[in-house]
């Protein structure tokens, strides 16, 4: 998984596949967003090709963090593989998702 | 000698038109040939009397097998008609099993069984989801314990290395007692005191070092645990969800197309039932053709009749008269128009055999052969 930030850490690049062995990072890269307060989080999923149920697990724990921080939070243009799994746990019910 | 003088196959003449003497003038012909005429109108009575006899064996016949055949045909119609109507009734409760399938007596839709599957998988990935966020909070869980317990090692490293200096200073202190002598005794004995409390901390950061190998060592099987758990595979479900996708609209157009093909059939079989009945009612027109046959042959009798009785006057009114004898020529030239080897043999038998037509063969399909017995020869 490779990770780019913009618009002072609220916007999240992912690209390639998110899997397990990624929460380390992931979880610097929560910190990171949370560090901040106001922004909207957008999470551009755009270039990532692959998520494991981890990934998904993961994402859901953002989003509990978000939910307590009150910030809101947008999981952008998934396709593929990221996108049928979305819809197989029908991710839209649970998130923004936007195309 | 009667008139029958044209061609056999002259459609425009009919035989009782044509056996119609030539016009007599009674005020030309002499007395003396006035017997020559009686005696042609009885021959032509007597032949006539014998075609009539003829004519009402072969209606009778004919009644009698038209009958007989309308019969078995209204027999086949009427089990043909109950085949259709159990045809149809079949075909009807195909209706129901395009629909759905038969779960403890009851019929259950497609699309409800389409729903249920689909609900029951959506549960599963729920559930799956569920146990993958609870996982991996447990994995930062762990991760945060790891690090402390890790935070605890230095801790203990520290300790061993102030246990280690605290060793050695009592050790010094021992050498610095000796040194003294006597004046060193209570020093030593604070010394030695030093030292045994340094070998008890020395053997607790041993124990406690041990402790916390254990609770890594648990940290880590652990979190090798939860990622097995948070990792699970979702693939099949996501393909599983598809194909079930794809087979349960292949069963209900499969349904949806049974369904009208069963429709149309059941319309199609209606209208066989329908059209069969119709067809029983319409094959009792045989007892229209009897009725109609009896009121041919009473009018046939009543001619037969008739002649017979104006010969019975006119040769006991004339005993002189020759009996009637057949014309053979005109017989051959009538029965030269019939085309069915038996009806001409069975007018053979009567018109000049005088044998009874009931004992002669009928005309059945398939049995035009001609007749080899009596006068048929002739012919």
């Amino acid at each position: 998984m490779k990770v780019e930030f913009d618009d002072n850490g609220a916007r999240v690049y992912i690209s390639g596949e998110f899997t397990f062995t990624d929460h380390i990072a992931f979880k610097a890269i929560a910190d990171r967003v949370f560090e901040g307060q106001g922004w909207p989080i957008v999470i551009d999923l755009s270039k990532l090709e692959f998520i494991d149920s981890a990934g998904l697990g993961m994402l859901l724990i953002v989003r509990d963090e978000a939910s307590k921080a009150k910030r809101s939070l947008v999981l952008r243009g998934p396709h593929g593989q990221v996108k049928r799994m979305f819809a197989v746990t029908k991710f839209d019910t649970l998130f923004t998702v936007e195309a | 000698m009667f008139g029958l003088s044209r061609k056999p196959h002259d459609a425009t003449a009919v035989p009782a038109a044509a056996a119609v003497p030539q016009r007599i003038h009674l005020e030309v012909v002499p007395p003396s040939q006035h017997a020559e005429l009686l005696q042609r109108w009885m021959s032509l009575a007597e032949m006539q009397q014998r075609v009539i006899q003829a004519l009402v064996a072969e209606v009778a016949q004919t009644s009698s097998f038209v009958e007989t055949e309308a019969d078995a045909l209204s027999g086949s119609f009427q089990r043909l008609a109950i085949s259709a109507q159990q045809q149809t009734a079949r075909v009807d409760s195909l209706t129901s099993l395009a629909n759905g399938i038969e779960v403890e007596g009851k019929s259950v839709p497609i699309e409800r069984i389409t729903a249920l599957l689909e609900g029951t998988l959506g549960d599963v990935v729920e559930k799956i989801l569920h146990l993958s966020k609870d996982s991996m909070s447990m994995v930062y869980a762990l991760d945060e314990l790891n690090a402390n317990v890790q935070r605890v090692e230095k801790c203990m490293e520290q300790l061993n290395s102030i246990n280690s200096t605290t060793n050695m200073l009592a050790l010094n202190a021992r050498i610095e007692a000796e040194r003294a002598g006597a004046a060193g005794a209570a020093f030593r004995i604070v010394a030695n005191e030093v030292r045994e409390l340094s070998k008890a901390t020395q053997n607790l950061a041993a124990t406690m070092k041990g402790e916390l190998k254990a609770v890594t060592d648990g940290i880590a099987n652990g979190h090798a645990t939860l990622r097995r758990v948070a990792t699970i595979d979702m693939s099949d479900n996501i393909l599983a969800k598809e194909r079930l996708e794809v087979l349960m609209k292949a069963l209900v157009d499969r349904g949806s197309a049974l369904e009208t093909i069963v429709a149309d059939a059941v319309k199609e079989s209606e209208m066989i039932s329908a059209d069969v009945d119709g067809m029983v009612t319409g094959i009792q027109f045989q007892d229209r053709t009897r009725q109609r046959l009896e009121h041919v042959v009473d009018a046939l009798h009543v001619i037969d009749q008739a002649l017979e009785e104006i010969k019975g006057s006119t040769a006991a009114s004339l005993p002189g008269l020759a009996a009637a004898a057949p014309d053979i020529e005109w017989v051959k030239k009538l029965l030269e128009r019939f085309t069915l080897g038996e009806t001409r043999a069975r007018f053979v038998a009567h018109l000049l055999d005088g044998g009874r037509p009931a004992d002669l063969p009928e005309d059945i399909p398939g049995n035009n052969a001609p007749s080899s017995s009596g006068s048929a020869e002739l012919f």
